[in-house]
C-alpha cells in the first residue's frame, strides 16, 4: 500500500469516527447514571441541522457549534423532563424523541429553505494542523483537524478522569448502579441524571455539528442515517469505558474508510458484503475478547422501580 | 402513570375527531374533483430527483387544478400501503417516484380499478399501471463521452445511492459513452446503501480520488451533494444527476443530466384526467425534450473546441434517433 493511500485511509478513518466517538461518549455518561437514551440518533441530526442552520446564516461555524449543542440538550432536557422527572418509558420517550426530531428537522428546513430544498453549502470549520506533527507521512492526518476533531479525542482522558477519579464522578456511577443506595447517601439522583442527559445532549449535538459543519457541508434530512443507534452499540461494544468508547468508534471508522477505499479499488466483490463490513468487522473483534465488565446494574429502570 | 391515562386516551381522541374533521371538509366533493398524489422513496427536499417529482405534482395542481397530496415511503411495505392508502381515499392518480415501486403498484392495482399507477421507470404494465421510462441514460451517455475527452488519468468515479437497475443503466451508459472515445477508459462504481448519507457519500467519492479517478458522476439523490463536497475538495470535475445541479458547485460540477418531469408529469395526469390513459410504458428521452444534457456555463470555457463539436454531434445523432444508447433491460 501506498503511502498516499494510507494517509487517506486514515484521514477518512477519523472523520468518520469522530461523530460516533462524540455521539458515544454523551452515551456512556449517560448510561453510567443509569438511563438508556435511544433519542441519540434525534439528538445527533437536530444538532447537525441547527449547526448547519447556524453556519449558513452568520458564516461563524463556532456560533454553528454552540446552537448544535444547544439543540442536542433541548431535546435532551425534554427527554430528563419526562423520563426523570415524571418518570416516562425510557425506550419509548427516546423513540418518540428520534421521530421527533426527524420531522421537525423536515419541517423547518423546508420551511426556511422551500420544499424541494436549496442544497446548501457553508465553508465549515477550518482545520487547525499542528505544525511539524501534520507534515509526517500518514499520521500526519491526525494533526490536520478541525478544533473540534482534537476536542473530541481530548475527552477522552477527561470524561476517564471524571467518571473514576472524581467524586461527582463516583456519584453519577452510584446512581447507574443503585439510585436508592445513592439517594440514601445523599446524592441528588435526579439532578444527577439530567445533568448527565444534557452533557449527552451537547456531545449529541457536536456530533451531528461535526458530521454536517466540518465534514459533509451540507444539510440533507436524515444524514445522521443511523449514526445514533451505532453509537449506542459503540456504548455496548466499548464496555461502558471511555478508552474502549474511542477504539470501538476507531475500529468501526476504519472498516468503513476501509469499505469505501476497497469498493473504489473496483474489485468485483458485492457492495453490500462491503457496506456489511464495519459492522461484522466491529462484532467479530469485539467477540473475540470476552471481558468482565457489565452494563450499570439500574440502567434502563425506572427510578420509581429502582 | 396511572392517573395521566384517561387524559391521553382523550386527547389521543381529540386528535382523532380532528383529524376526521379536517379530512372530510377537504374532500366536500363539488362535482368530483381530480385527486393526484406522490409516493416519494426520499425527501422532497434534496434538490434533484425527489424535488422534481414534487415539482410535477405541483404543476399537476396548477395547471390541472388538482387536489395533489404527497408522502415520503421508505419500505415495500409502505410502498403499498401508501398506494392503497391514496386510491382508497379516491384519488384518480398515484405516482410512485422510482424503479423500486412497480410490485407494490401491480399488488395494489386490482384492487382499484378506478385509480391510475404510474411508477417513474420500471417495465410493469397492467390496465391500471403504467410505468414512464426517462431515458436519462441519453444524458449520462454524453456524461461519458465529455469525461473520457477531457480526463488525464483515464479514469472515472461513479457513487451510487443503491444498486437498482435505474442506476445501473444509467452508469451502463455513461461508462459507454466514455468508452466510445477512449476504449481504454475505466469507470469505477461505489454504492452508498442509502439516498442521505451525505458523509458516506463524500468519504466514497474521496476514496475514488485518491484511486485516480478526475471525474466524478453520481446518482444518489440527496447524499450526492457529498460528491460535490469531495470534488470541491480535491479539485476534479463533477456531473449533476436528474435536476440541473451546475449551480450547487459552479467550480466543479461541469454538466448535468435533466429530466424535465413536471412535463412527463402533467402530461400523464392530463391523459388520466381526460380519460385518454392507455397501460403502456411511456418513454421520455431526448427527442420528447424530457431529458437534457446541460453544460454549466461557468465550466464551459474550460472544455476544449473539438470536445464541444463531439458533443453536439453526438447529442443530434441521439436526438435523431441515429445512436440508440445502450441501457439496462428491466
Amino acid at each position: 500500500m501506498s503511502v498516499d493511500l494510507l494517509t487517506s485511509l486514515l484521514q477518512t478513518t477519523i472523520t468518520m469516527a469522530v461523530p460516533l466517538l462524540l455521539a458515544g461518549l454523551g452515551e456512556l455518561v449517560v448510561e453510567r447514571a443509569g438511563v438508556v437514551n435511544i433519542g441519540l440518533e434525534g439528538m445527533l441530526l437536530s444538532g447537525a441541522f441547527a449547526a448547519m442552520i447556524a453556519t449558513f446564516f452568520t458564516h461563524i461555524p463556532l456560533l454553528g457549534l454552540v446552537c448544535g449543542c444547544a439543540a442536542g440538550a433541548l431535546l435532551a432536557g425534554l427527554f430528563a423532563c419526562v423520563v426523570v422527572g415524571l418518570g416516562g418509558n425510557q425506550v419509548v420517550v427516546g423513540t418518540a424523541l428520534n421521530l421527533l426530531a426527524i420531522g421537525a428537522t423536515g419541517v423547518a428546513y423546508r420551511a426556511i429553505f422551500g420544499v424541494t430544498g436549496a442544497a446548501l453549502t457553508v465553508d465549515g470549520f477550518a482545520l487547525w494542523p499542528v505544525p511539524l506533527l501534520s507534515q509526517l507521512p500518514v499520521v500526519g492526518a491526525l494533526f490536520d483537524q478541525p478544533l473540534l476533531g482534537y476536542a473530541a479525542f481530548a475527552l477522552v482522558p477527561l470524561i476517564s478522569f471524571g467518571l473514576f477519579r472524581t467524586l461527582a464522578g463516583v456519584k453519577l456511577r452510584m446512581v447507574g448502579e443503585n439510585p436508592r443506595a445513592a439517594a440514601a447517601q445523599g446524592v441528588a439522583v435526579r439532578f444527577t441524571q439530567t445533568a448527565a442527559l444534557l452533557a449527552c445532549g451537547m456531545l449529541a449535538g457536536a456530533a451531528g455539528s461535526y458530521l454536517a459543519v466540518a465534514y459533509a457541508k451540507t444539510f440533507v434530512e436524515g444524514m445522521s442515517a443511523g449514526r445514533g443507534f451505532i453509537a449506542l452499540a459503540i456504548v455496548i461494544f466499548g464496555r461502558w469505558s471511555p478508552w474502549g468508547v474511542l477504539a470501538t468508534s476507531l475500529l468501526f471508522g476504519m472498516a468503513t474508510a476501509l469499505q469505501f477505499h476497497v469498493q473504489a479499488l473496483g474489485l468485483a466483490i458485492p457492495y453490500q458484503f462491503l457496506l456489511m463490513l464495519p459492522y461484522v468487522l466491529t462484532l467479530i473483534v469485539l467477540a473475540g475478547y470476552a471481558g468482565t465488565t457489565r452494563a450499570p446494574a439500574a440502567l434502563g429502570t425506572p427510578l420509581d422501580e429502582a | 402513570m396511572k392517573c395521566r391515562f384517561p387524559f391521553a386516551v382523550a386527547a389521543f381522541s381529540a386528535a382523532i375527531v380532528a383529524l376526521v374533521a379536517t379530512s372530510s371538509a377537504d374532500s366536500q366533493p363539488a362535482g368530483k374533483p381530480f385527486k393526484v398524489a406522490l409516493l416519494s422513496p426520499g425527501p422532497v427536499s434534496d434538490a434533484g430527483w425527489n424535488a422534481l417529482a414534487y415539482e410535477g405534482l405541483l404543476a399537476i395542481r396548477d395547471q390541472l387544478g388538482a387536489e395533489v397530496s404527497q408522502i415520503q415511503t421508505k419500505t415495500p411495505a409502505e410502498f403499498e400501503e401508501g398506494f392503497r392508502d391514496f386510491a382508497r381515499r379516491g384519488y384518480q392518480l398515484v405516482f410512485g417516484h422510482g424503479f423500486e415501486f412497480q410490485d407494490a403498484a401491480a399488488a395494489v392495482a386490482p384492487d382499484f380499478p378506478g385509480t391510475v399507477f404510474i411508477t417513474t421507470s420500471g417495465n410493469t404494465v397492467r390496465k391500471n399501471v403504467a410505468p414512464i421510462r426517462f431515458l436519462l441514460e441519453e444524458s449520462t451517455y454524453l456524461e461519458g463521452v465529455l469525461a473520457a475527452s477531457m480526463s488525464k488519468g483515464g479514469k472515472a468515479g461513479v457513487i451510487g445511492g443503491m444498486e437498482i437497475p435505474s442506476v445501473k443503466s444509467t452508469i451502463l451508459a455513461f461508462e459507454a459513452g466514455a468508452k466510445s472515445i477512449n476504449p481504454d477508459f475505466k469507470v469505477v462504481t461505489t454504492y452508498v446503501g442509502n439516498w442521505e448519507d451525505v458523509g458516506a457519500a463524500k468519504a466514497a467519492a474521496l476514496a475514488l480520488v485518491q484511486q485516480g479517478c478526475d471525474f466524478l458522476f453520481h446518482n444518489a439523490d440527496a447524499a450526492g451533494l457529498g460528491v460535490f463536497q469531495a470534488a470541491q475538495q480535491s479539485h476534479v470535475f463533477a456531473f449533476g444527476s436528474n435536476k440541473n445541479q451546475n449551480g450547487v458547485a459552479p467550480e466543479v460540477v461541469i454538466a448535468s443530466a435533466t429530466i424535465d418531469i413536471p412535463q412527463a408529469f402533467v402530461q400523464i395526469a392530463r391523459a388520466v384526467q381526460g380519460g385518454g390513459f392507455e397501460g403502456k410504458v411511456v418513454r421520455k428521452g431526448m427527442k420528447e425534450g424530457v431529458v437534457s444534457f446541460v453544460l454549466n456555463p461557468q465550466l464551459e470555457a474550460k472544455i476544449p473546441a473539438d470536445v464541444k463539436t463531439r458533443l453536439d454531434q453526438t447529442k443530434a445523432a441521439i436526438a435523431a434517433g441515429s445512436l440508440r444508447v445502450p441501457t439496462a433491460e428491466f
